[in-house]
């Protein structure tokens, strides 16, 4: 029943717009924040220091944290960090106010060269301490990064930290979707003129070509399983949805309509793929079995929505799957979230800006957008259950087309 | 450049690995910023190298130099990928100037910046498509004609204007001398 799918979701109550953003304030069991105290480490200041803002910063990114002073938190952090043979050894330890319980004690090795890295390690073992769930502070967004006449793809931390090149062609490369194990990542490349699917292995430095048929070769995700990849190919006409396997081969043809189909994203079971198609005029968003056959409309309204990417919440998270797409309404870009029984895009970021490429994170609460004010972009997180924005650091050029990896 | 960015106080440290492959470092203006270092990039892959030759895949290789200029863009209006009649003379003097010879051709679609950039990938291969089409129903061979697209990737005006934006829905052609 719609009721009991809607009691999962959190609900909608309180609606208001903030002098720099329009954002709807959820209330429900997970938009609560519980109120954290980061103490700091103890040991050389320098380090100190460092190591305790990039943990603020996972607190606050965190969603269901808030930073706050230890008379009022509900857990307290506090660590130490000290110089050993070889490099630093970092302890930290969380305590349960009420239970005066221990929740972690560990001790992590790190250097001075990888302090985030560490304390994203830290931030994850405390948010599975309270919630048992899996963290984001280790996943990574992949990104085209612009600059001038060039796109190239870039890795950075879900932070916006430690960004890394990833390609250096020169040309255009565009759309990177992460693989599930996080090794590979395939894109759109235009290193050989012609629009090709390439993927990336991380671990190897090598890539190979996955599509090169006449015309477009676009848009590819790979299933859930890893096993398969949904692409855009207009080889047979104009632009169609096809499937194929993951390591070549298998290919198979889901759409046959006049209009240009694109932009796969596949469930959280791999059975099904929503998609674009313009079959009837304005771009919509449609879904089909990922067998083929035939398709069912989702969206209706806004006239224009496009670039659909469906959450897969980890298993155990009482968070549902959610399909995002970019809608635009009087002009500008906003997104929004599906909602099947209403049929309708519910907006979640929508302002003066142009809002796009909405990209989940593992955990199904967070996505990160490309937001694009006066034909700058840059890379915004969102918690979907607040409503909370929160910028990325500004780099050089622009950046857009986010994939948040697994 | 913007002083929006230099006046952030936090700036992403990006950290251009030297290219095994010989490619030109890139340097990405940083800060020092405290917890970033961007003196010794441990612990994160080299840059990607290609493998022993990407493989030529399925598409029969266009080897020749591409060839733009020689024929006036055909434009669009926004969101369509139909040809306007007032465009159908640019078509008809690309088919008249193939027929003296055997020349491949490469039509590259375009939109302007104001749709998302996947979709617009699909916009820009319909147009060029479309273009095809007309030239195939011109009498050039189907197989003389191959498509790019390039969605908005690629704007003939970088500007953010009505007037840029006119210029930017476009398929070019590119004649291929092999």
């Amino acid at each position: 029943m719609h009721a009991v799918r809607n009691s999962v979701l959190v609900v909608t109550l309180v609606f208001w717009s903030a002098a720099y953003a329009q954002s709807q304030v959820v209330v429900g069991v997970h938009a609560q924040k519980r109120p954290f105290a980061v103490t700091g480490f103890a040991g050389d200041p320098t380090v100190a220091g460092q190591l305790t803002e990039v943990l603020k910063n996972d607190v606050r990114l965190s969603g269901c944290l808030a930073l706050a002073q230890s008379s009022e938190a509900e857990f307290v952090q506090q660590g130490n960090v000290r110089s050993d043979t070889g490099g630093l050894t970092i302890e930290c330890a969380v305590t349960q106010t009420a239970t005066k319980k221990t929740i972690l004690s560990r001790s992590y090795p790190g250097s001075a060269q990888d302090l985030r890295r560490v304390v994203h390690v830290i931030s994850d073992d405390i948010i599975k301490a309270i919630t048992g769930q899996r963290g984001i502070a280790q996943t990574k967004i992949a990104f085209v990064w612009s600059r001038g006449k060039v796109k190239e793809l870039a890795v950075m931390d879900y932070d916006g930290y430690t960004a890394r090149q990833l390609t250096y062609d020169k040309s255009i490369s565009v759309h990177p979707r992460w693989s599930p194990n996080g090794r590979k990542i395939i894109y759109t490349s235009f290193l050989q003129t012609f629009p090709d699917i390439l993927e990336a292995d991380l671990y190897t430095h090598q890539r190979r070509r996955v599509a090169s048929f006449p015309g477009l070769n676009s848009g590819a995700e790979f299933s859930p399983d890893g096993l398969s990849i949904a692409l855009t190919l207009s080889k047979d006409g104009n632009p169609e949805l096809y499937t194929m396997n993951a390591n070549g081969g298998g290919l198979q043809r889901l759409t046959h309509t006049p209009g240009a189909e694109s932009s796969p994203t596949w469930s959280p079971d791999g059975q099904s793929i929503a998609y674009v198609s313009d079959d009837r005029g304005s771009p919509q968003i449609y879904l089909i079995s990922k067998d083929g056959g035939e398709p069912t409309r989702l969206t209706v309204s806004p006239a224009y929505n496009t670039e659909p990417n469906w959450s897969h919440p980890p298993p155990g998270s009482e968070i549902k799957p959610m399909l995002a797409v970019t809608s635009r309404v009087g002009g500008r870009f906003q997104i929004g979230i599906y909602d099947s029984a209403t049929r309708e895009v519910v907006p979640k970021v929508a302002d003066d800006a142009d809002n796009e490429d909405p990209s989940w994170a593992p955990d199904g609460r967070h996505l990160v957008l490309a937001k694009t004010r006066q034909w700058r972009s840059r890379l915004y997180l969102l918690d979907v259950l607040t409503g909370e924005q929160v910028e990325l650091p500004a780099i050089e050029g622009g950046a857009s087309e986010p994939a948040w990896g697994p | 450049m913007r002083s929006r960015f230099l006046s952030r106080a936090v700036v992403v440290t990006l950290i251009a690995t030297l290219g095994l492959t010989g490619c030109k470092n890139f340097h990405w203006p940083w800060q020092k910023r405290t917890g970033a270092s961007a003196a010794s990039p441990v612990g994160q892959p080299p840059p990607l190298v290609e493998g022993a030759g990407i493989p030529s895949g399925e598409r029969p290789i266009v080897t020749g130099e591409l060839t733009h200029g020689q024929f006036a863009p055909v434009y669009f209006d926004f969101d369509s990928g139909k040809i306007r009649p007032s465009e159908v003379a640019k078509l008809e003097a690309v088919a008249a100037a193939l027929k003296g010879n055997s020349n491949k051709l490469v039509i590259e679609g375009h939109c302007d910046e104001r749709g998302t950039a996947e979709y617009n990938r699909a916009l820009g291969e319909r147009r060029a498509q479309v273009a095809r089409e007309k030239l195939v129903a011109l009498g050039v061979g189907a197989g003389r004609i191959t498509t790019i697209s390039y969605g908005k990737d690629k704007p003939a005006d970088p500007g953010h204007d009505e007037t840029a934006w006119a210029k930017n829905r476009r398929c070019e052609f590119a004649v291929v001398k092999e």
